[in-house]
């Protein structure tokens, strides 16, 4: 372990750090469908609140993303 | 092959000219034409506007911000405040949105200046400086603050963290605990708008550059995503603002007042 092709973090950093919000942005899109199909009429407040979400899930992607391109 | 390339655009903002002791970064530049700009564009829509708008301009525009005063309502549950905190929040959406999006115009980052014996882009989008988002950060969360103590008074605002008897321990440290998650708003609301629009543009630098000669069309998805992102995030820094004064302004009955809309739309 004395040598690491830096490339090789990279990919690793992507790799690993993808897991998380991927797994989140699905779960919110789960729970998305499950609660319009159940209440149709606010869909608009579910959307809106999902965007949130997905935003907050999202910033955790852009955080790898700013590891990735700034080391 | 990642390395030479992201060589070309650093962290920080660079330095493009000083006027006296103030240097002016490349961002700070932006900002100002972007708030320029978003003056012009709703002090010309404001001019325009009548009982009657004649101008599909202005109509569109009263639309607007007609639909992000009923979202604020929703949040608010109260018309009076939220008469009082709209133009802050609307301002903070706006010039925000205006911010993120004006990194994806053409020109920013090809544009290259000589200053000092190095190339520095002339334009960098405003929210891509850590120190910009900071500020701005810290412009919302002040005036939360500062909007708490004047609407529950110091001691409400002091009781706001450290509920319950003074005498138990455990009240203390959950109060503790409350004043380290206000520090850490003010960390997670500048480093996610920072780290989402820098991660995107450096986004679309790679694919660019990877793509070489067909970088116009591997742009294009990337382009569309990052202007949902932009919204999203502009979006969520004026909701996360607005549900911060919110609470921090409502006395202890935060689940009540959050309900009360919620109810009153299922009934509708």
């Amino acid at each position: 372990m004395n040598h690491v092709d830096p490339a090789f973090i990279k990919g690793l950093t992507i790799g690993l750090g993808a897991i998380g919000p991927a797994i989140g942005v699905g779960l919110v899109g789960s729970a998305v469908v499950g609660a319009v199909g159940r209440n149709p009429e606010i869909q608009g407040k579910i959307l809106s609140t999902a965007f949130i979400m997905i935003g907050l899930v999202d910033a955790v992607f852009a955080f790898v993303l700013l590891i990735l391109f700034t080391t | 092959m990642l390395a030479p390339l992201f060589a070309t655009q650093s962290l920080a903002a660079e330095k493009i000219f000083t006027i006296g002791p103030l240097t002016i970064t490349n961002s700070m530049l932006m900002g100002l034409i972007g708030g320029a700009f978003v003056l012009a564009f709703f002090g010309a829509a404001a001019k325009a506007t009548q009982l009657w708008p004649k101008s599909r301009f202005t109509f569109y525009v009263e639309t607007f911000v007609e639909l992000i005063f009923d979202m604020m309502e929703e949040t608010f549950g109260d018309r009076k405040k939220t008469m009082r905190h709209f133009p802050l929040l609307i301002t903070l959406f706006v010039f925000v949105l205006a911010a993120n999006l004006s990194g994806l115009l053409p020109g920013f980052e090809t544009i290259k200046l000589s200053v000092d014996g190095s190339y520095v882009s002339l334009f960098r989008s405003w929210t891509t400086d850590l120190n910009s988002t900071l500020a701005i950060a810290v412009l919302a969360l002040t005036t939360v603050h500062v909007y708490a103590i004047r609407d529950i008074g110091p001691g409400g605002y002091f009781r706001h963290f450290f509920s319950g008897s003074l005498k138990n321990p455990i009240n203390i440290f959950i109060g503790l605990n409350e004043l380290f998650g206000e520090i850490l708003r003010l960390v997670t609301l500048s480093l996610r708008l920072f780290g989402v629009i820098y991660g995107g543009e450096a986004l679309l630098f790679a694919i660019a550059t990877l793509a070489g000669n067909f970088g116009w069309a591997a742009t294009l998805p990337i382009m569309f995503l990052e202007i949902f992102v932009c919204l999203v995030q502009a979006y969520l820094f004026m909701m996360l603002t607005a549900s911060y004064i919110a609470m921090s302004t409502s006395h202890g009955e935060e689940s009540e007042s959050h309900s009360v809309p919620l109810n009153a739309a299922g009934k509708a």
